[in-house]
C-alpha cells in the first residue's frame, strides 16, 4: 500500500448476541438471526471499494487537469493501464486471500467475463504472433539443417569422385568397422602386390595400407610419412658427391602451392589438384615399396658366395659390396633428402689410367679433365646402373608385357647356386662386364690414337654383357686398278676389319687374316681372306690388334705385289722380295705399343746367305746397318709408293744401290 | 533398381535370397522415412491454425519443434542411406570395375610397348649417331696426324 494512502480500521462487534430491549414484564428481546446468506453479503459488502473508485475519480481529474504539457511520454498510457490492472489485481487477490481465510464466505463459481471484442481480437493476434514466431523458428531451423545437408551432401559428392577418380588406378578396401569415427568410412588404399614375395610383405606391410582421411574441407587426404618413402640409390664408393645430391633433389616430390583465393571459382581444380597430389604420393609410396622389394631380394642374395659380390659392410638399409679388382659399390634405401656416407678408407675405381684421346694440347688439364669425365661417367652409370637393377628385378617378378616373369613364386632361396640365374649375380657380371670393357675401350682407343689409318667403330649389343668393336682399315687404291681381271675386280679389298668381342671377361679378336689365292678369282671377299679367330687377355691385346693389323698390311702390300706379277714371300710381319744374287729384301714390321709416334714402324731389312749366318753369330742389333734401314712409322700412302719402289727395284734388275 | 550386392542375384540361391531381403529392407526404411517426414510435415501444416486458449498454442509450438527434429533426422536417415547405397554401387561392382581394370590393363601394356619402341629408336639412332661422330673423329683426327708429319 502506498505510503500517502490513510490506513483505516474498522472495529467489528463481537458476534454475540446482544440485549435489544428489555420490556417491562422482563421478557428480552434479542436482534433477530442474521440469515447465512445475509451474513455473506454483509460480509462481502464490507469490502470497500469506494477508494478505488476514489482513485479512479482522482485520476481522471488529473488526467484532465494536465493535458496541458504538450508532449505526453509514450508509454504513459500502458503504464496507467499496468497501474490500474495492478491495482485490480491487489483487489481481487485480498478478495482470495479473505475468501480463503474465512470460511463464510467460499467461491461459489468463476466465469470470465466477456470479453470485449479489442480484447477477443488483441489476444488472437498475440496467439497469431506467437505461432508465427514458432513457425518462423521451425522455418529458420529447416533451411539451416538444408545448408548443412547440402554441404554434406557436396562435400561427400567430392570426396567419393575424388576416391572413384584414385580407383581407377589403385586398388581401394573398404573395413566395416562396428564404431567408426564420423568421417572415417574405413577406406584404404592397398599398394602391396601379390607378385611380391610372400616373405617380404612383413618388412613392407607398415607402408602398403594406407588410411583414407578426410582433411579439414572434408575432402580426401592421406597421410603419407615422407620419411617411409625410399628411394633406391647405387653408387661407386669414392665417387663425387655432387650428382649424389643432384639425385636426391630429383626425388622430393613437390607439394601444389595453397591457394587461399575465393573457394567457389577454383573448386573443381583444387579438387583435381588434390586428386593429382594424392595419386603422386600413392606412387611415390608405391615406388618406395618396390625399392624396398628389390633391395631386400638383393640383401638376401648378398650373402650368398655364388654372386660375385663380397660383402664389405653393412648397415641399416645400406649394403656395401666388394667386386674385385679395387672397385666397391654400395646399395642404399634412402629417404628423400638423406644421404648414405660411403664407407672411408675404400680404394676407387682405377678402371681407366690411359690418355683419353679427346685432345693432345695440355697434358695436365686433360688428366684433370679425364678424371672428371671418369668419375661423371660412373656417376651418371650409377644412375643407369640403379635403373638397371630396377628392371632386371621387374622383368624377374612381373615379366615383360604380356609375357610370364622369369620365375614366379618364392622361388629366390639360397638354394640357387647358378649365377646367372640370381640377379646378383648377373648384376654383377654386368657390372664387371662393364668396367672391363671401358678398360678395352681405352686400349682400343690408344692404339687408335697412335695409328693414324685404324679407324674404331663402335659395335653396340644392346646385351648388358657383351660388347664389340671393329677396328677398320682402309688402303689407297691400287694403281693398277684400271688394268685388274673382271674376276678379281670384287677382291680388291679397300677394307680390312679387325672385331674385338667381349662377353663377360673373355675377349676374343676376329680378323681377316692371310689372303687365300685361290679365292683371289672368285670374287666373294669371305673366301678370299680366311679368318682368323683367337682370344686374348687385355694385356696383350694391343700388341694383338697392332700384329693383326700389321699383318693385314703386309697381306694387302702382297696382294699389290701379285697383282703387278711380282713373286714375293710374305712372313707374318715380313714381305720379302728376292733378289737376283739369292739376296732378299725385306719389309719388316715392328709393332710396338708404347710407341707414341705410331706403333707400326717399318724397316727395309736386305739379306743374303752370308748375312744370316752373320746373325747367329754376333747380337747386331744396330738399326743403322748396312743390312736394315729402319723406316719409321709409315702411312698406307708412303708404304704403297715404298712397295712400288721395292718392286720397280726388284724388277730393274736388283743390282746394288 | 540395381542395389550392387554380391553380383546381384549372385550364383548361389542363398546370395539372391539375401540380397533380396537387404533391397527390401532398404526401400522399406525408405517409405518409413518418407513417410515420416510426410507425417510431421502435415502435422505442422496443421497446425497453423491460432486457437483460442493459449495453452494449446505452446503445446502446438513444442509439438512444432518436436516434429521438425524428426523431419530433419527422417532426411539425415535418408542421406546416409543415399551414401551407403553409392558406396556399394562404387566398391561393389565388380562387373565394372573389371572391365575398367582390362581397359587400363591394355592401355598401360600399349604404353610399354610405345615406350620399348621409343627407347630402341633412341638406341638405334644413338648407334648411328656415335658411328657418325665416330668417322668424324676419324676423319679429322687423321688429317691433324697428316699436317704433323711432314
Amino acid at each position: 500500500m502506498d505510503e500517502g494512502m490513510e490506513l483505516q480500521l474498522s472495529l467489528d462487534k463481537l458476534p454475540i448476541k446482544r440485549l435489544d430491549s428489555i420490556e417491562e414484564n422482563g421478557i428480552e428481546r434479542f436482534p433477530p438471526d442474521v440469515d447465512y446468506d445475509e451474513k455473506r453479503t454483509s460480509l462481502i459488502r464490507r469490502i470497500d471499494f469506494a477508494w478505488a473508485i476514489e482513485k479512479d475519480e482522482e485520476k481522471k481529474k488529473q488526467k484532465k487537469s494536465s493535458k496541458e504539457p504538450a508532449t505526453p511520454w509514450q508509454w504513459q498510457g500502458m503504464v496507467e493501464n499496468l497501474q490500474l490492472a495492478h491495482q485490480e489485481l491487489s483487489v481481487i487477490i485480498d478478495l482470495i486471500n479473505t475468501v480463503e481465510a474465512n470460511d463464510a464466505v467460499t467461491v461459489a463459481s468463476m466465469t470470465k467475463p466477456k470479453s470485449l471484442p479489442n480484447e477477443a481480437l488483441s489476444d488472437l493476434a498475440v496467439c497469431a504472433a506467437t505461432k508465427l514466431q514458432c513457425y518462423r523458428k521451425v522455418g529458420k531451423y529447416f533451411k539451416q539443417s538444408a545448408k548443412a545437408f547440402e554441404q554434406q551432401v557436396a562435400r561427400e559428392a567430392r570426396f567419393y569422385g575424388a576416391l572413384i577418380r584414385l580407383q581407377q588406378n589403385w586398388k581401394v578396401k573398404r573395413q566395416r568397422q562396428t564404431s567408426i569415427v564420423p568421417g572415417n568410412e574405413g577406406f584404404t588404399f592397398d599398394l602391396f602386390d601379390n607378385s611380391y614375395d610372400q616373405g617380404a610383405i612383413i618388412r613392407s606391410s607398415l607402408m602398403s595400407t594406407v588410411r583414407v582421411n578426410h582433411d579439414a574441407a572434408g575432402m580426401l587426404a592421406i597421410n603419407v610419412s615422407p620419411e617411409l618413402c625410399h628411394s633406391l640409390q647405387f653408387g661407386f664408393v669414392g665417387a663425387q658427391p655432387d650428382d649424389m645430391q643432384k639425385k636426391s633433389n630429383e626425388n622430393k616430390s613437390h607439394l601444389p602451392d595453397e591457394d587461399s583465393s575465393d573457394e567457389t571459382g577454383i573448386e573443381s581444380s583444387r579438387d583435381e589438384e588434390c586428386v593429382k597430389k594424392t595419386h603422386s604420393l600413392l606412387r611415390d609410396v608405391h615406388k618406395a615399396i618396390f625399392n624396398e622389394q628389390v633391395f631386400d631380394l638383393l640383401n638376401r642374395e648378398a650373402f650368398s658366395a655364388s654372386t660375385g659380390f663380397t660383402l664389405t659392410g653393412i648397415r641399416e638399409n645400406y649394403l656395401q659390396l666388394s667386386l674385385g679388382q679395387g672397385t666397391s659399390v654400395y646399395l642404399s634405401l634412402a629417404s628423400s633428402g638423406q644421404d648414405h656416407p660411403t664407407v672411408e678408407g675404400e680404394l676407387t675405381n682405377n678402371a681407366d689410367n690411359a690418355v683419353s684421346p679427346l685432345e693432345s694440347s695440355d697434358i695436365l688439364m686433360h688428366d684433370a679433365q679425364q678424371n672428371t669425365l671418369k668419375k661423371k661417367g660412373q656417376n651418371s652409370n650409377s644412375t643407369c646402373y640403379e635403373i638397371y637393377i630396377q628392371q632386371i628385378y621387374h622383368e624377374h617378378i612381373f615379366g615383360r608385357g604380356s609375357e610370364k616373369p622369369i620365375s614366379s613364386g618364392n622361388r629366390l632361396s639360397g638354394a640357387q647356386a647358378n649365377d646367372g640365374s640370381s640377379l646378383l649375380g648377373h648384376f654383377s657380371m654386368s657390372l664387371s662386364h662393364r668396367i672391363f670393357s671401358s678398360k678395352i675401350l681405352a686400349e682400343l682407343e690408344n692404339v687408335v690414337f697412335k695409328v693414324p689409318y685404324l679407324q674404331l667403330i663402335s659395335n653396340p649389343t644392346w646385351y648388358s654383357r657383351g660388347s664389340s668393336w671393329t677396328l677398320f682399315m682402309e688402303v689407297p687404291p691400287s694403281i693398277l686398278r684400271g688394268c685388274q681381271i673382271k674376276a678379281s675386280e670384287n677382291a680388291t679389298k679397300r677394307q680390312f676389319w679387325t672385331k674385338v668381342v667381349v662377353i663377360d671377361d673373355c675377349i676374343n679378336v676376329k680378323a681377316e687374316g692371310s689372303p687365300n689365292v685361290s679365292g683371289l678369282f672368285k670374287g666373294k671377299s669371305v673366301d678370299t681372306h680366311s679368318i682368323n679367330q683367337y682370344d686374348c687377355n687385355l694385356a696383350d691385346l694391343p700388341v694383338i690388334i697392332l700384329q693383326q693389323v700389321a699383318s693385314q698390311i703386309i697381306n694387302w702390300l702382297y696382294h699389290e705385289a701379285l697383282m703387278v706379277g711380282i713373286k714375293a714371300n710374305r712372313d707374318f710381319l715380313c714381305l720379302s722380295f728376292e733378289l737376283e744374287q739369292g739376296e732378299t729384301l725385306a719389309l719388316v714390321a715392328n709393332v710396338d705399343p708404347e710407341d707414341n709416334d705410331g706403333c707400326i714402324s717399318w724397316s727395309l731389312v736386305m739379306e743374303d746367305s752370308f748375312a744370316e749366318v752373320q746373325k747367329l753369330h754376333t747380337n747386331n742389333t744396330d738399326d743403322a746397318s748396312e743390312y736394315r734401314k729402319f723406316l719409321g712409322p709409315l702411312s698406307l700412302d708412303l708404304l704403297y709408293a715404298t712397295l712400288i719402289d721395292l718392286i720397280s727395284f726388284v724388277s730393274g734388275g736388283g743390282g746394288c744401290q | 533398381m540395381n542395389k550392387g550386392g554380391p553380383g546381384g542375384g549372385g550364383p548361389t540361391a542363398a546370395a539372391a535370397a539375401s540380397v533380396a531381403q537387404k533391397q527390401k529392407t532398404l526401400l522399406q526404411k525408405v517409405e518409413g522415412d518418407i513417410a515420416n517426414i510426410v507425417d510431421n510435415f502435415s502435422y505442422i501444416v496443421n497446425v497453423a491454425r491460432v486457437n483460442d486458449p493459449p495453452v494449446r498454442n505452446s503445446q502446438e509450438a513444442f509439438m512444432m519443434e518436436t516434429r521438425a527434429a524428426r523431419m530433419v533426422q527422417a532426411a539425415d536417415s535418408l542421406l546416409k542411406l543415399v551414401s551407403d547405397l553409392k558406396q556399394t554401387a562404387i566398391f561393389s561392382g565388380f562387373a565394372s570395375l573389371n572391365d575398367h581394370v582390362e581397359q587400363r590393363r591394355i592401355a598401360f601394356n600399349q604404353l610399354a610397348e610405345k615406350t620399348d619402341h621409343t627407347l630402341s629408336m633412341i638406341g638405334e639412332k644413338a648407334a648411328a649417331s656415335l658411328k657418325e661422330l665416330e668417322s668424324n673423329y676419324s676423319s679429322s683426327a687423321q688429317k691433324t696426324i697428316q699436317e704433323i708429319q711432314p
